[in-house]
């Protein structure tokens, strides 16, 4: 599953979240038999299942509440939907993003016709989205030993304090883009971005394609049919 | 690293363990808060573990947390939740809108300072983890599309927050990608225009931090009304009580959210000077006034009108307005109805959206026409 072609995943990923979306009727066997079909690729794509499993679960916070509220509001039906739906399209997009390197999957989505400057901004910012997270982690360790986390002492100034990190933080960050900018036109950029490593789309990929779009689909008919 | 034996910490407020965190030491801390901890919490700094955002007192913590947990993560709308026509139509109206504004950046930023754009990006996302200390116990976060428009400008900083939503949604499954539409709009591209919208009007002058606060808190507001409101149209039932307690959170927010980009500005201006955009000078208060009174205006009455429909309907039939109404033209936005989608519910929010969009547009218009008389 991860030499597939990103084109092909998207499109397959797109077919499966509008069937969840657009299903009303008899969700508790659809919903498993939707999280049966997802375990299978996430184990044929020999990805750890339970950490997966676990990993689409941090949307589930939010959603108990608004199904508690739902509950409580005497529509239950309707929370377990949105509990269900939300936790099944984290899955989904879990297994595909798993499965896919970013820029793979970045290419695939130019290729079908996302603008391309998005993408790059995109990438870039993965890119150094790590980076500078810890660059900010640092900070607030610095400040931390520094005695920042003294409670309800200078509050106002800890605010000030905290507001001038965070314009440091944005100074380093716009000194390193310039750094990159300057590095990139030494080593010969010429100012647009060409499309890098053609994808091919090839016969095992329309052949996945078809099988995990119809997947969902058939899932939703045998269930709907049989209740 | 937490360090293994550790004096019982005293009771801190706002830590969700309570008073048995008083009894347990605190490596002994269940690893799920790590998990939830840079997500929804700020960080308790006796322990390092979660505590909610807002003081929580013992009693009522049971009720409280259970609002406050997504308050910041309301935004951020998961697949599920949206109903079929309204994700279908944001998907729509938020695809050219995009294309738009992506063009309008690269207007101003040609392909080689992409990189600048998407370490700016990455910045948002790092200063999401500085907190910033708002009272007892109680920290708040920089969601930064204000602070994204004022640097860079408006084009570029909702191209920015688009990068940012579609790695939310992608990388870290914070968004669904059905409903990604619908917080491209509500974040990008609205949050972005209404939090540019007070500092390009009144930013030149003396009321420039006045201008830049509103900004942040607008900014901030209109985000998280645009998608309680299209939660209601969803039909995701919202009792008012709910509701009530999600609009005063959101304010306070806003209102942080302005402090702070108000603060981070200032203290930008200290380091470089050059780094805050410079608005155009001479803008008309009145013009200002109307605008800003006009977003505000279709923000909250798309939120009043999903939940009350049938309280404005019937206002109109008792004041006799509804009998009095002839249609000499018949377009597609007839009796605040948009004749191409089924669902009444739809029709009505959709015409709606269509208003608040003209509505914006007409304003915009009006204004660069002023302006434009004014320079000859």
């Amino acid at each position: 599953m991860h030499r597939r072609d990103p084109r092909a995943k998207i499109a397959a990923l797109m077919v499966f979240l509008v069937v969840l979306a657009t299903a009303h009727r008899a969700l508790p066997a659809f919903g498993l038999a939707l999280v049966l079909l997802l375990s299978a690729a996430l184990i044929w794509a020999r990805l750890p299942l339970f950490s997966a499993l676990a990993r689409a679960a941090i949307v589930l916070p939010f959603s108990l509440v608004f199904a508690a509220v739902c509950w409580l509001s005497g529509d239950p039906a309707r929370g377990f939907s949105l509990l269900l739906k939300s936790y099944l399209s984290a899955l989904a997009v879990l297994l595909v993003v798993s499965t896919t390197p970013f820029p793979a999957l970045l290419r695939g989505l130019e290729m079908s016709g996302a603008p391309r400057f998005l993408l790059m901004v995109a990438q870039f910012l993965y890119r150094y989205l790590f980076v500078i997270s810890e660059e900010a982690q640092h900070m607030t360790k610095a400040a931390a030993s520094r005695g920042a986390t003294v409670r309800g002492f200078m509050a106002g100034t800890r605010f000030r304090a905290a507001a001038g990190a965070l314009a440091v933080l944005f100074a380093r960050s716009y000194g390193r883009a310039e750094d990159i900018h300057r590095s990139m036109l030494a080593r010969g950029f010429l100012g647009r971005f060409q499309p890098f490593g053609a994808l091919r789309f090839r016969a095992t990929d329309a052949v996945f394609t078809l099988f995990a779009s119809l997947a969902p689909v058939l899932l939703r008919a045998a269930v709907e049919r049989a209740m | 690293m937490r360090p293994k034996a550790r004096a019982i910490p005293r009771q801190t407020p706002g830590c969700p363990l309570g008073p048995v965190h008083r009894r347990v030491d605190a490596s002994v801390c269940p690893p799920v808060f790590a998990l939830l901890r840079n997500l929804f919490f700020s960080r308790c700094e006796k322990c390092e573990l979660g505590a909610p955002q807002i003081l929580v007192s013992g009693s009522g913590s049971g009720t409280i947390l259970a609002i406050v947990l997504p308050w910041k993560a309301i935004v951020h709308i998961p697949d599920g939740f949206l109903s079929t026509p309204v994700w279908a139509t944001m998907d729509v109206a938020a695809a050219p809108a995009v294309g738009y504004i992506v063009r309008r950046a690269q207007r101003g930023f040609d392909d080689s300072r992409v990189p600048l754009l998407g370490v700016m990006g990455a910045f948002v996302f790092a200063a999401q983890m500085i907190n910033f200390p708002v009272g007892i116990g109680t920290t708040s976060h920089l969601v930064g599309g204000a602070l994204l428009a004022y640097t860079l400008g408006p084009a570029a900083a909702s191209v920015v927050m688009s990068a940012i939503i579609a790695i939310q949604a992608l990388v870290f499954q914070d968004g669904g990608i059905l409903a990604m539409g619908a917080n491209l709009i509500n974040m990008a591209l609205v949050g972005v225009l209404a939090g540019y919208l007070p500092f390009y009007l009144w930013g030149g002058g003396r009321w420039r931090k006045l201008a830049i606060f509103s900004g942040g808190a607008l900014s901030l507001m209109a985000s998280a009304v645009l998608a309680l409101a299209e939660l209601l149209v969803s039909g995701v039932p919202m009792p008012s009580s709910v509701l009530g307690v999600s609009l005063a959170l959101f304010a306070v927010s806003a209102l942080l959210e302005g402090a702070i980009t108000l603060a981070v500005i200032e203290a930008l201006e200290t380091i470089q000077p050059g780094f805050v955009r410079k608005p155009e000078t001479g803008r008309s208060f009145v013009l200002g006034a109307i605008g800003l009174a006009a977003v505000l205006l279709a923000a909250v009455g798309v939120l009043v009108a999903s939940t009350a429909p049938d309280g404005i309907e019937k206002l109109g039939l008792q004041t006799g307005i509804a009998l009095h109404v002839r249609s000499l033209v018949t377009t597609p936005l007839t009796g605040y109805q948009a004749a191409f989608f089924q669902a009444g519910w739809l029709r009505k929010a959709s015409a709606g959206l269509a208003g608040l969009a003209l509505i914006y547009a007409a304003c915009l218009l009006i204004g660069r026409a002023v302006a434009r008389k004014r320079s000859v």
